[in-house]
């Protein structure tokens, strides 16, 4: 079921935070981020956010069509680069 | 004969049933379309005239996206969710289902025939 629209969009307050001050010192620096539960707003366009995927962050450049989505949706956080038996099969 | 939406010509079927025979319309749209342009379900598309079929051509150019148009619709949608770089846009090119569906068995749609693995009866 989706959220509540009265609630407006859930985002962490940390990262408000970490990108307002990023917003204003200007530089375009990766701006790391534990929350990949935080909803993409309209704010965040331009900036690049560095989501960590439980191993590293992953550097996401926030575009227009990111907004409403979750910082999780860019940062995969499984590694699978398929089976041996695929492989061999395809070689033949 | 009636050409309706381009390619598609519906035989002498009931005007709603023939009208799904259009990419983008099902049961719902087609009977909203008789209502708009006061056709009578029960007659069959061979019975109209073609002011009649005319005005139902009309009425789906004005309301709805159909045939090339949505297919064309769904495939950019889909190519914007491949080149965003995202979780669905991840499964797209992989050929895997998008919505959170198991894959350890089932998902034959999305992933098409079984593949036999070497050596895995015993």
């Amino acid at each position: 079921m989706a959220r509540s629209v009265w609630k407006g969009p859930f985002v962490d307050a940390y990262v408000l935070k970490k990108a307002e001050a990023s917003r204003e010192s200007g530089r375009n620096e990766v701006i790391k981020i534990w929350s990949r539960r935080s909803t993409i707003l309209p704010q965040f366009v331009g900036l690049t956010f560095g989501v960590y995927n439980g191993k590293k962050h992953i550097p996401v450049n926030v575009s227009e069509d990111m907004i409403g989505q979750k910082f999780g949706e860019y940062s995969p956080t499984r590694t699978y680069y398929g089976h041996a038996a695929d492989k061999k099969a395809k070689r033949k | 004969m009636a050409r309706i939406a381009g390619v598609n010509i519906p035989t002498a079927k009931r005007v709603p049933i023939a009208l799904t025979y259009i990419t983008g319309i099902g049961n719902a749209k087609a009977e909203e379309i008789c209502e708009a342009v006061k056709i009578d379900r029960a007659r069959r598309v061979n019975q109209l005239s073609d002011a009649e079929v005319l005005s139902i051509r009309e009425y789906i150019d004005a309301n709805l996206t159909v045939e090339g148009d949505l297919r064309r619709d769904t495939q950019m949608n889909i190519k914007r969710l491949m080149d965003l770089g995202c979780y669905r846009g991840l499964r797209h090119r992989r050929n895997l289902p998008v919505r959170g569906q198991r894959t350890s068995t089932n998902a034959r749609t999305r992933k098409g025939p079984a593949k036999a693995i070497a050596g895995k009866k015993k």
